[in-house]
């Protein structure tokens, strides 16, 4: 498997990719914009197209689309966005547009498809190292903004009062995140950049009570869920973002039942507690 | 000997209307304040000013000494009103408490950081619930984790924006006792706002009234008098003393005339 260069570029992005989304995903959830971050991905499509049309590397066209909008609502506010009304009418426009640009560009239905789904046993050379550069940074930016973000994210009310300058922080992590979507979209596409954004640091929530390991539980399920996801992608021929989906679902859906299940110890050993204490007294 | 916090005819218009008006007033270093008023008197705008949050029109603020006029003083640790706290918050105390440590972008904590935050976990009383998850606490115990978080700073005034709204009366004596404790054992300068006159009463130096025509300020035994008391709420009042205690009530307190709570004491209803 790995004597093939499609194979070693796969492995070498995607496991750079989720480890920084996994990073940014506690984030992303923490401040309640995972649709924004959704958002992001359809209007990066548009931008996708856009760069086809104009005859530009597709990933100018992503990051021009993607930074411009974080700005955008940056300016605006984020609490505009978090209203389901104005995101649904924003990604039909843009996805409108992505597809206007596709149909006026002279590239097959193929690329479209690899933007929407992604094509990570398909990327070149190039792509890694652009990918690469991409996420090094973001996970660059978020080390040194590390205790601000993490303040402001987990408690803004607090954040605010001690003086942090919160607003500078809600627009820069809305750029990072613009960012990081454009690396996430090479991987496993645009309609599905929920899976390596959300899904792990979702689940991670469900593991742990501190920040820090959260962003290593969030990070492990990530990396593994894309790991298993190319391996059985490659033996099986079936698109690889169908398992990456399917394997972080799963990872979700387990740690949902181990949390559940340690309430319901934590519940009885309460209770036994109790009655013990009753009988005694 | 300088004040910790000095006012000094203050304005401020917000929303096309006057909130404060020439509010002038001095804390001590070491002194605990109490803030009473009906709501929308302007007591978290006052707050705001202090903290430079909200530039006044007029008037000069100063805190340690220094004219504030930004944001972000370290020499004040501050405990808003509003903090929602979803159920679902994962988030277990201590480390929450921890994200209020000074530094800005290390992303790792001391054994210093450590210790900080050990001590002021132990000042407020919350080491025993300090590792549950913050959404399984109940309302008294965040609030002591909050008050914890704004002590990390180490500042030299307190501004709490009523932290016992919504908690029960043992949990607001509680954390009413911390904050005393928190004022007698580092000497820091308190403002504690409040709608339970006899819970500020027991705990305060001074008490300031305010509204937005007028203000009054003074020791606890200068605004504990039934006539002042009467006129500020605009109902009749009545102050029973024991000791250094005093208990305010109210006969007519179905008849409201500002909005502020007062709670019967069981005692006296």
């Amino acid at each position: 498997m790995f004597q093939y260069d499609f194979m070693q570029h796969a492995f070498v992005a995607g496991t750079v990719v989720a480890i920084m989304c996994g990073v940014i995903g506690v984030y992303v959830i923490a401040r309640g914009v995972s649709f924004i971050a959704h958002m992001f991905s359809e209007i990066g499509f548009a931008g996708a197209s856009f760069a086809m049309y104009m005859g530009w590397n597709p990933i100018n066209g992503l990051l021009l689309f993607t930074t411009t909008s974080a700005l955008a609502i940056g300016q605006l506010g984020t609490k505009v966005f978090r209203r389901d009304l104005s995101i649904n009418v924003i990604i039909s426009i843009f996805l409108g547009f992505g597809l206007l640009f596709l149909s006026l560009s002279t590239k097959n239905a193929s690329n479209a498809f690899s933007i929407l789904f992604g094509s990570v046993l398909s990327i070149s050379t190039q792509q890694v190292w652009e990918v690469l550069g991409l996420s090094i940074g973001v996970l660059i930016l978020l080390l040194i903004g590390f205790k601000m973000l993490t303040f402001d994210s987990f408690d803004p009310v607090g954040a605010e009062a001690a003086g942090l300058p919160v607003r500078v922080i809600s627009i820069t992590f809305l750029l990072i995140l613009s960012i990081a979507v454009v690396g996430a979209v090479q991987i496993v596409g645009a309609l599905l950049v929920f899976t390596l954004m959300t899904t792990p640091a979702a689940a991670a929530r469900h593991l742990s009570q501190k920040v820090s390991r959260m962003i290593l539980f969030s990070v492990l399920l990530a990396v593994i869920g894309l790991w298993l996801g190319l391996v059985i992608g490659y033996y099986t021929n079936l698109p690889v973002s169908f398992f990456i989906t399917a394997i972080q679902g799963i990872f979700y859906f387990a740690a949902l039942g181990w949390r559940n299940y340690h309430e319901r110890i934590r519940i009885k050993e309460s209770l036994d507690e109790t009655s013990t204490k009753r009988a005694a007294s | 000997m300088k004040n910790a916090i000095t006012l000094n005819n203050v304005n401020v218009h917000l929303g096309g209307e006057w909130i404060l008006r020439n509010l002038s007033f001095n804390v001590a270093f070491g002194e605990f304040m109490g803030i009473i008023g009906p709501n929308g008197a302007g007591k978290t705008t006052l707050l705001r000013v202090l903290l430079g949050m909200i530039q006044p029109q007029d008037g000069t603020v100063k805190v340690g000494g220094k004219n504030i006029k930004s944001a972000g003083s370290s020499l004040i640790g501050y405990v808003p009103q509003s903090r929602q706290i979803d159920p679902e918050t994962p988030i277990q105390g201590r480390d929450f408490v921890s994200f209020g440590l000074p530094h800005k972008y290390r992303p790792w904590l001391t054994k210093q950081d450590r210790i900080l935050v050990e001590e002021v976990l132990r000042l407020t009383d919350s080491e025993k619930y300090a590792d549950k998850p913050l959404g399984k606490l109940s309302g008294g115990e965040r609030q002591r984790l909050f008050l914890a978080q704004a002590l990390l700073r180490d500042p030299r005034v307190l501004l709490l924006d009523e932290p016992t709204s919504n908690l029960d009366p043992g949990a607001q004596e509680n954390l009413a006792a911390v904050v005393q404790r928190v004022n007698q054992e580092r000497g820091i300068s308190v403002v504690f706002v409040s709608h339970d006159v006899n819970l500020i009463s027991k705990y305060a130096h001074q008490i300031l009234y305010l509204t937005r025509e007028k203000y009054v300020k003074g020791t606890v035994e200068d605004v504990m008098q039934p006539e002042v008391l009467t006129k500020l709420y605009g109902v009749p009042v009545e102050v029973m003393r024991s000791g250094a205690k005093f208990l305010m009530s109210s006969p007519n307190l179905m008849e409201p005339v500002t909005p502020i709570c007062v709670h019967p004491h069981p005692e006296v209803s």
